[in-house]
C-alpha cells in the first residue's frame, strides 16, 4: 500500500509541517471576534491546500513538484510544552462524551460473533479513539529535541486601526512574549517574518490601510508585507452569514452567536493570502534553508576525512553539560543537522530526510544524548515508512526509539508512547497486526489507567483482524480494558468493553471467567441503572457452587438488591436456585384406589388396566377378534381420572446447590387446563400439571405459558415455604386442588 | 519455594476437562479467574501451532523449572492415558475421578 495513503501517511503529512508562530495585536483579534472566529481560527480551514503545485528543489538539482502541503498556525503563547496534568484533563473529555453516546448501545443484545467477524476495520476503531490518538500525540508538541515543531515563519498582524502600526510590530516582537524557544537559544531567532495589516471594512475605507501597507513596505521591505480586508459583509446575520461559515463548520468550530460578518469575498481574500504565504514565502525559504544548511553539512561532516574527525575527535568543549544530557544550542552542527533533516522531511524529500538523521543517530549514541538519540530513531523509522523500503529496519529503528525513551524514565515516557502509537500504525498499514497489538499493550504499560484502557482496547481489535483471528485474545483483552475503563470512572465503556467480549465466552464451561464476566456486568449495569440487563446476567452466576462463600453470598445479595431496585414485581426465566430434580418428580391422585404407600405410585397404570379389563370392559368397542387390542386404553396410559374437589399431590426433590442457607417461600403449582391430548379427541378435559412453580413471584417456568392467575376454571394451589441449608436436599409436596 | 501454578487439560473444542491449582502459595480466591483468562486466551496461541492431537495440556507458572515440568508433564500424560483406557469413559467429558486428582496434586508437589 502506497505509504501516503495510508492513514499513518496522511496523519504524518498532516502533523509533521511547519509551523506559523502567529503575533497579533488587541484590535486585530478583536476585528475577528466580530465573526466569533480568532484571528486563527480565521486561517485554519484555509492552511490545508490539496494541490499547491509548488516546484520545490532541495539538495539535488532536480525539482519535484509538491501538491499537498499544510501550514499549521499557532499563537505565540501556545509555542510551549504543555504541563502533563493539563493535557491529561484535555485529553479526558474525549472519552467521556464517547462515554455519553455509547449508553444507547448498551441497551440493545451484544454482539455476536458473525457481527464482529463481518465488521471492516475501520468501524473496529470508532473515531473517537483515532481522534484520543491523535490528541495524545499532540500533547507533545514543541519539545526541545525535536525541530519540526520550531516555527519556521513568524506573522505579525496589526489592525489598522491601531496608532503607528509599523513600531507595533516591533513591539510585538518583543522578547517577553516570545516562546521560550527562541529565547533560550534552542532555536534560531532568525526566522522569516511576513506582517499583515488586518482592515475592517466596517470601520471605514480602505484608504488608511492602503498608506499603512505602503509605509509598512518601505521600511519593512517590499516582498513581506500584505493588506487583508475583512468583514465586508453588510449584514452580520441570515443567509451570507451561513454560507461564509461553511468552511469553519467543516473545521470544526462551531460559532455560538452565528453572526458572521465575512462574506464571500472575505474567504476569497483569506484563501488567496495562506495561498501566498505558503507557496511564495515559506516554501521558498524552507527550500533555501535547506540548501544552506546542507553546503555546511557537506563541509564539515560528510566525506571520508570528516567523518573520521568526527569519531576520533568528537569535542565535547563547546557543549555544555545540563542535567539531561548534553544541551545542544542551534549553533551547534547537530541541532542544524536536526533542522536540515526536518525541514527535509516537511518538504517530502525523505531521502535527504533519512541521510541526516543517520548521521545524527551515531553522533547522539556517542554523546549519550538519549532522547534526542530516540528521537532521530524515530524519524528514520517514519522515513523508512514513507520510503516504502526495508520494513526490517524502520521496525529497528522504532524499537530501539521506544526502549530508549523508555530507559530515561519519566520525562520520556509520552514521547515512548507516541513512539508506540506511529509504530503500532505502522505495523498495521503492512498487515502485522499481532506484532500491532504487542506494540499496543506495551505502549498502555507506560500510561495512566485511562489512556491504558483505550490502548489495549486498541490491542484487542488488532488481535480481532490478525489472520485467523484471535478471539480469546480478543476476549481477554477487551476485559482488561473494561478493568481499566472502570478504574478510571468511565462505567459506560467498562460495560461497553464487557459486553463485547461476552460472545467470545458465551455456552463453555470455563466456570471462573464465565462467573467473573457476568457478574461485573451484571453489577455495572446495576450501578448504570439498568436493572433488567443487569438480572439477567446475575441470573447467570447465583447457581454457582464452585465458588467462596463470601463470593456466593456477595453474588446473592447484589442480586436481591437489583431485584429490590427494580421497584416493582417481575417474572424471572431460568433461575438455577434452588435446584429441581426432575427425575424425582411424583404425581400422587387422591382417587378411590388406596394405595399402601408412596412406592407404590411408581408402579404404572397399565398392571391394573389390563387386570381391570377382564372384568370390566372398559369401553363398549366391537373387536373382530380378541387378539385385537383396546384403541382407547393407550392414551389414557399415562393419564388417571380426576373428579372434581379431588386433590393431586406433586412430589418433588428441592437441592439448594450453595453453602449458604436459602429460604424459597410460596412454592406453588402452575396448572393449564386443555382439551385435548395428543391426537385423540377425549371429551373429557385433561389436567396436565406442567413442572411450573411459583417462588415469590420468580417463576421457573417456559414463557409460553400465558395465563397464570385467570385461568377459566380456577385451581387452589396450595403454597410451600422451604429454608434450605447449605446443600441440602428437600423433598417437599404440592397440593393442587381442582375447582369449578 | 512459593509458585503459583494453574494446570487445565483441555479437550479439542476448548472445553476444559481438568483443572487443578497446584501451586503452593496459599489459595487466593480471586486469583482463580485470572489464571482462567490467560489460560484460556493462551489457547490462541497455541491453537496457531496446529495442534494435531485432541487434547491440550497447559500449566501456568512463574517458576524456571522446566526440566521439572516436563517430568511433570511425562507423568500427568500417563495418568490421563490410564484414564482414557477406561471404556465407561466419555472422550471430551470431565475427569472426576478423585483419584486422579490426588494423583496429580501429589506429582504436582513432587516435580514443581
Amino acid at each position: 500500500m502506497d505509504p501516503l495513503r495510508s492513514y499513518l501517511g496522511r496523519l504524518l503529512l498532516e502533523e509533521i509541517t511547519p509551523v506559523v508562530m502567529v503575533l497579533t495585536t488587541p484590535l486585530a483579534e478583536a476585528a475577528c471576534r466580530k465573526s466569533g472566529l480568532s484571528f486563527v481560527d480565521m486561517l485554519s480551514p484555509f492552511s490545508l491546500f490539496r494541490k499547491i503545485d509548488v516546484p520545490v528543489r532541495t539538495a539535488s538539482d532536480q525539482p519535484y513538484r509538491l501538491q499537498m502541503f499544510k501550514i499549521r498556525m499557532v499563537y505565540a503563547s501556545d509555542v510551549r510544552k504543555e504541563d502533563c496534568e493539563a493535557v491529561d484533563e484535555r485529553i479526558k473529555p474525549i472519552v467521556s462524551e464517547a462515554n455519553e453516546n455509547a449508553l444507547l448501545d448498551l441497551l440493545s443484545e451484544p454482539p455476536q460473533l458473525e457481527d464482529v467477524l463481518s465488521k471492516h476495520e475501520a468501524e473496529l476503531c470508532p473515531l473517537w479513539i483515532k481522534k484520543f490518538n491523535r490528541e495524545l500525540m499532540q500533547t507533545l508538541s514543541f519539545s526541545e529535541h525535536e525541530t519540526f515543531d520550531h516555527p519556521v515563519a513568524c506573522l505579525l498582524v496589526v489592525s489598522s486601526k491601531d496608532k503607528e502600526p509599523v513600531s507595533k510590530f516591533v513591539d510585538l516582537f518583543n522578547t517577553n512574549q516570545l516562546p521560550s524557544l527562541l529565547n533560550e537559544g534552542i532555536m534560531d531567532p532568525q526566522i522569516l517574518k511576513h506582517y499583515l495589516v488586518l482592515h475592517d471594512q466596517q470601520d471605514g475605507p480602505q484608504e488608511i490601510a492602503v498608506n499603512i501597507l505602503a509605509e509598512m513596505k518601505s521600511t519593512l521591505g517590499l516582498n513581506d508585507c500584505k493588506l487583508l480586508c475583512i468583514n465586508s459583509s453588510t449584514e452580520a446575520n441570515g443567509i451570507g452569514a451561513e454560507n461564509s461559515l461553511l468552511p469553519y463548520k467543516a473545521h470544526g468550530f462551531h460559532n455560538q452567536e452565528a453572526a458572521c460578518s465575512l462574506n464571500t469575498d472575505d474567504l476569497n481574500e483569506v484563501k488567496d493570502f495562506m495561498q501566498d504565504l505558503a507557496s511564495n514565502h515559506i516554501i521558498p525559504y524552507m527550500e533555501q534553508k535547506i540548501r544552506v544548511l546542507n553546503q555546511q553539512v557537506a563541509t564539515t561532516r560528510k566525506g571520508f576525512r570528516n567523518q573520521i574527525k568526527n569519531l576520533w575527535w568528537r569535542k565535547r568543549d563547546d557543549v555544555p553539560e545540563a542535567t539531561n544530557g548534553p544541551m545542544y544550542t542551534f549553533t551547534s552542527i547537530e541541532s542544524q543537522i536536526r533542522v536540515l533533516g526536518d525541514y527535509a522531511f516537511m518538504l517530502r524529500d525523505y531521502e535527504l530526510a533519512l541521510s541526516n538523521y543517520r548521521l545524527l543517530s551515531t553522533d547522539y549514541k556517542l554523546d549519550k544524548a538519549w532522547k534526542r538519540f530516540a528521537g532521530v530513531q524515530e524519524m528514520s523509522g517514519l522515513c523508512y515508512f514513507m520510503l516504502d523500503q526495508s520494513r526490517k529496519d524502520a521496525e529497528y529503528c522504532m524499537d530501539s526509539a521506544f526502549s530508549t525513551y523508555l530507559r530515561i524514565g519519566s520525562s520520556g515516557k509520552r514521547n515512548a508512547t507516541r513512539c508506540g502509537l506511529w509504530w503500532a500504525e505502522m505495523l498495521k498499514t503492512r498487515g502485522q497486526y499481532k506484532d500491532a497489538s504487542s506494540v499496543y499493550f506495551r505502549t498502555s504499560n507506560e500510561e495512566p489507567p485511562l489512556h491504558s484502557g483505550v490502548l489495549v482496547e486498541q490491542a484487542a481489535c488488532c488481535y480481532l483482524l490478525s489472520k485467523p483471528p484471535m478471539l480469546r485474545k480478543y476476549g481477554f483483552h477487551l476485559i482488561l480494558a473494561g478493568n481499566s475503563y472502570y478504574i478510571s470512572d468511565q462505567k459506560q465503556h467498562a460495560v461497553r468493553a464487557y459486553r463485547n467480549a461476552l460472545f467470545v465466552y458465551k455456552q463453555h464451561p470455563w466456570s471462573y471467567i464465565n462467573d467473573h464476566i457476568h457478574f461485573n456486568v451484571g453489577r455495572w449495569y446495576g450501578v448504570l441503572g439498568i436493572f433488567d440487563v443487569a438480572i439477567k446476567h446475575l441470573l447467570e452466576v447465583i447457581g454457582c457452587s464452585h465458588q467462596s462463600v463470601t463470593t456466593q453470598s456477595m453474588f446473592l445479595n447484589d442480586f436481591f438488591h437489583f431485584v429490590q431496585s427494580m421497584g416493582k414485581k417481575f417474572d424471572v426465566y431460568k433461575l438455577q436456585l434452588p435446584i429441581f430434580n426432575m427425575s424425582s418428580l411424583r404425581v400422587i391422585y387422591e382417587d378411590h384406589r388406596t394405595y399402601a404407600s408412596n412406592t407404590d405410585v411408581n408402579v404404572s397404570e397399565s398392571i391394573w388396566q389390563e387386570l381391570e379389563e377382564e372384568m370390566i370392559p372398559s369401553s363398549s368397542v366391537v373387536r373382530t377378534n380378541w387378539l385385537e387390542k383396546s384403541p382407547d386404553l393407550r392414551k389414557h396410559k399415562d393419564s388417571c381420572v380426576c373428579v372434581v374437589g379431588e386433590a393431586v399431590k406433586v412430589i418433588i426433590e428441592v437441592r439448594n446447590p450453595l453453602q449458604i442457607p436459602v429460604t424459597v417461600s410460596c412454592i406453588s403449582l402452575i396448572c393449564q387446563l386443555s382439551t385435548s391430548l395428543d391426537a385423540s379427541n377425549a371429551e373429557d378435559g385433561v389436567l396436565i400439571i406442567d413442572a411450573g412453580e411459583d417462588i415469590a413471584d420468580i417463576a421457573n417456568t417456559k414463557p409460553t405459558i400465558s395465563a397464570f392467575e385467570n385461568d377459566e376454571n380456577s385451581f387452589t394451589a396450595s403454597k410451600l415455604d422451604i429454608v434450605l441449608g447449605g446443600s441440602e436436599t428437600k423433598s417437599s409436596d404440592v397440593i393442587e386442588i381442582v375447582e369449578g | 519455594m512459593a509458585s503459583t501454578a494453574c494446570f487445565v487439560i483441555v479437550s479439542k473444542n476448548g472445553i476444559p476437562i481438568y483443572e487443578a491449582e497446584v501451586g503452593s502459595t496459599p489459595k487466593k480466591e480471586d486469583l482463580a479467574y485470572q489464571h482462567q483468562f490467560i489460560l484460556h486466551a493462551a489457547l490462541d496461541v497455541v491453537q496457531d501451532l496446529a495442534w494435531t492431537t485432541n487434547t491440550i495440556f497447559m500449566l501456568l507458572h512463574d517458576s524456571r523449572n522446566e526440566d521439572g515440568i516436563k517430568s511433570f508433564f511425562q507423568e500427568v500424560h500417563e495418568l490421563y492415558i490410564k484414564i482414557f483406557l477406561n471404556p465407561l469413559y466419555l472422550p471430551g467429558s470431565r475427569i472426576t475421578s478423585s483419584h486422579f486428582d490426588t494423583k496429580v496434586r501429589a506429582l504436582a508437589r513432587k516435580h514443581l
